[in-house]
């Protein structure tokens, strides 16, 4: 009577979940920094953003054929790749380093470890290493968003911006740290911040943007919440621990979680499930790891950002960190 | 009986479960297909096939032969081991044969294959004998457990453990509760929740004759509470009957596995079993509801397990419900009873999505474990599990998110993938429960709980030498 019946091990249903749709899920949680730097810095940004898709996924489609893989452009890890990497990058940058960057971080990054899943570094943040690398002129110019009147510079009076360029919060901070004055000036700047009119990379500026898109994956499980919980919350520890020994000197830290990239990262970078650790303790360890180190550069170190480095530092450890932080079963070891 | 106190507490039954275990996940229940269905008698059969082999343990020795009579309910294989169970024909004929039938576990293994005669009366469920009054200080704690060693009543929930061996005292690990199991987390089935319905006053009959066989002093009634009518029946049989000290039934969240022991007994009392370990260990028996019916059954009237209820489901079910069937029943033909399947079928399984087995050979007999039978279409089993498409474990972290061991299945299974057992070892193989969660979830579509399962087979052979 039944013929054709098929037989495998169970379960036999599944959740309706693949990576693609996880990948989508994505995406669609960068939407609104997307449109949120279309805005500020209007139509370059969008051209900066389908540049860098567009050479993602033409480089994971060439690197299958050369590698004579199966075509995994259909997970869109690719374009999520790609409009993270636009994310991160001065809006200033040209057409042609983006270019670069994203072919690094998907042929480089992704590719030469064997694709989605076997990638020990964020391939977005391999990218933006390589570019920071190569041209650290290009990478730290930032264009005052187009909503803001260039003629009237927001950070001070005395500041030496020239019409187009703004230095970031974050970087004006660093000055300030260095005279030992000015922190005020950053503080105050916390409100534009929040909505995105100052400076800086595409998608790190609109602090609003980043944390819808941040909630939705949430609400949707996309991510794991220990993650961007842990980022944020040692980045506010440690920048607290900074602004109350010396509040001239340094940002508070409010401003830090809202700029420099911090949200970006806690939402959509550290959570890079492939280069973060599986295990939920192992998640605590990299996320109190990045914002810590994070912190460790943007105080102590010469650079005013840093979320880069924390990233990548931690991706290396993150084997290390599931080795240590191995599950124990509910029923305790084995006494065997 | 029962004092005012207790009756204005019965008017209000909180049927909302608050206790729950870490892990698991929900599935889609889908038990709105055969909820509503009464339980019905089965098939007259033609022929039955019973097992020599429905439990853990020893298998019977057949103790009759070809061309041998046969009366319904007689011995017809049976074991001297002491962790074993009788097995006894559900209808009156002809011992056929003993040949080899298809088990969803063991493969191929003997079962005798008895020719059914002409007039043969249906068993009907004997049910309507009990009453709230039932009393069980009537029988002996030696009576009970010989009673139930003799009808081969073994867990009727799953895993088939001869329940003698289980209520029966054991001095090494003193018995202190009796965990009753009328979750049934797997999706589809309904055997469980009707016969809670319906043989309510068996199966506390039942609870009652195992509590005094095993010496518990507290039993607990695990339900899980999208079954609100069945926690109001089974509280409300228990308020009305005498001797009903410490009997208690606790609601618990609807999650699955719910209904696995080891996450019952983490729900309901906050203890883990140890990994490895069996719940006698830390002073507990779990019972299912099925297997209470069939204690109460088998001490009162003397009756042994010959048939049980089994859902038959499933979207590409004809008529889906519950039914009384002869164990020995083939699926072929308990499928052909229930109006037969659409043209849609893709995947029989016995028992249910998440831990049953698909089948091919459709002459596999009902066995006493045998809960549900349930027939699934592409668009249930889903196009990427029906075309088995794997994609590279992304490290997403939603298997360790969901096992209700709290093992690292992603390692484990990617260690078995590689052959590196000593690894999935390392990673506590042995402690996984086979429950399926974590391949439910799994975005990149990977058969963990297969992996997984393969490797534990493959370490089995390895410690017991046996050759390929
Ligand atoms: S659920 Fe699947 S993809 Fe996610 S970590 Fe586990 S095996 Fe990997
Ligand atoms: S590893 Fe085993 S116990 Fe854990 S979810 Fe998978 S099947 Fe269930």
């Amino acid at each position: 009577m039944l013929t054709d019946l098929r037989v495998s091990c169970a379960p036999h249903i599944s959740k309706p979940l693949s990576t693609r749709s996880v990948m989508i899920d994505v995406i669609i949680g960068l939407v609104p920094a997307v449109v949120a730097a279309g805005y500020y810095f209007r139509i370059y940004a969008l051209i900066l953003t389908s540049t860098c898709v567009i050479s993602a996924v033409v480089t994971e489609w060439l690197c299958n054929k050369i590698l004579k893989k199966p075509n995994s452009l259909d997970d869109f890890s690719a374009v999520v790749t790609g409009i993270i990497l636009a994310l991160s990058l001065p809006p200033s940058l040209p057409i042609w380093a983006a270019i670069i960057g994203s072919v690094f971080s998907i042929a480089i990054g992704k590719m030469v470890f064997g694709g989605l899943g076997s990638n020990i570094f964020n391939p977005a943040m391999a990218g933006r290493a390589f570019l920071t690398a190569c041209f650290g002129m290009l990478m730290t110019s930032w264009t005052v968003p187009a909503t803001i009147d260039t003629t009237m510079p927001k950070i001070s009076a005395e500041n030496t911006i020239h019409a187009r360029t703004q230095a970031t919060p974050l970087a004006w901070s660093k000055q300030a740290i260095k005279t030992k004055t000015g922190a005020e000036v950053v503080n105050e700047q916390f409100k534009d911040t929040f909505t995105g009119e100052v400076g800086g990379c595409l998608g790190e500026t609109s602090a609003v943007a980043l944390l819808l898109g941040g909630l939705y994956l949430l609400i949707r499980q996309t991510i794991a919440w220990r993650i961007p919980l842990a980022v944020l919350a040692s980045a506010f520890v440690f920048s607290a621990i900074g602004y109350l020994t010396d509040n001239t000197a340094y940002a508070s830290p409010l401003t830090h979680l809202t700029s420099g990239g911090m949200l970006l990262c806690a939402f959509f970078i550290a959570t890079d499930p492939v280069t973060a650790p599986l295990t939920g303790r192992g998640m605590w360890i990299f996320g109190i790891g990045v914002g810590a180190i994070t912190m460790l550069i943007r105080i102590v170190g010469e650079y005013p950002e840093g979320i880069m480095y924390a990233v990548l530092l931690m991706n290396a450890v993150t084997p290390l960190i599931d080795r240590l932080c191995k599950r124990i079963p509910a029923g305790g070891k084995p006494s065997a | 009986m029962g004092n005012p106190a207790s009756n204005i507490l019965s008017m209000k039954i909180a049927t909302k479960g608050i206790f729950t275990f870490a892990g698991g996940t929900h599935p889609p229940q889908s038990k709105e297909l055969t909820a509503e269905s009464e339980i019905q008698r089965g098939p007259a059969v033609k022929q039955a096939a019973v097992m020599l082999s429905q439990h853990l343990g020893a298998a019977c020795q057949p103790l009759l032969r070809k061309g041998n009579m046969v009366q319904a309910g007689q011995k017809i294989g049976d074991s001297d081991a002491f962790v074993s169970a009788p097995v006894h024909s559900p209808i009156s004929g002809k011992v056929k044969d003993i040949a080899l039938q298809s088990h969803t576990v063991l493969g191929r293994s003997p079962a005798i294959i008895i020719e059914a005669y002409e007039h043969n009366p249906t068993k009907r469920p004997v049910a309507d004998k009990f009453t709230e009054e039932f009393d069980e200080n009537k029988y002996s704690a030696e009576q009970i457990c010989d009673a139930v060693r003799q009808a081969g009543i073994v867990g009727m929930g799953g895993a088939g453990f001869p329940t003698r061996v289980k209520i029966e005292p054991n001095p090494q690990f003193p018995k202190e509760t009796m965990i009753i199991n009328g979750c049934e987390c797997e999706p589809y089935i309904t055997c469980d929740y009707r016969i809670m319905l319906e043989w309510t006053n068996q199966i506390m009959a039942g609870i009652k004759l195992a509590r005094k066989a095993s010496g518990c002093s507290q039993v607990l009634i695990g339900i899980e509470d999208n079954k609100p009518e069945a926690i109001e029946v089974m509280s409300t049989v228990i308020e009305k009957s005498p001797n009903r000290d410490g009997i208690k039934v606790v609601p618990v969240k609807t999650k699955y596995p719910q209904g696995g022991e080891r996450q019952l007994i983490q729900a309901i009392l906050n203890k883990n079993v140890p990994t490895g370990g069996i719940p006698p260990m830390i002073g507990i028996v779990v019972l299912n509801v099925a297997t209470a019916a069939a204690i109460a059954e088998a001490v009162v009237d003397n009756t042994p397990l010959t048939h049980r209820v089994v859902t038959v489901t499933g979207e590409a079910i004809d008529e889906p419900g519950n039914y009384y069937v002869p164990i020995g029943t083939s699926v072929e033909e308990l499928i052909e009873f229930c109006g037969g399947v659409t043209q849609k079928s893709a995947k029989v399984i016995v028992g249910g999505p998440m831990m049953g087995i698909a089948i091919a050979d459709l002459t596999t007999p009902i066995t006493k474990t045998t809960g549900a039978i349930t027939v699934l279409t592409k668009e249930q089993i889903g196009k990427a599990k029906f075309e088995r498409q794997q994609t590279p474990c992304i490290r997403c972290g939603r298997c360790l998110e969901v096992c209700p061991e709290h093992l690292n299945p992603t390692k484990i299974a990617h260690a078995v993938k590689n052959n590196l057992l000593d690894v999935a070892e390392s990673y506590y193989i042995s402690g996984c429960m086979e429950c399926g969660c974590c391949s439910y979830v799994c975005p990149a579509n990977i058969e963990l709980t297969g992996y997984i399962r393969t490797g534990k087979i493959f370490l089995a052979r390895q410690k017991k030498k046996i050759p390929e």
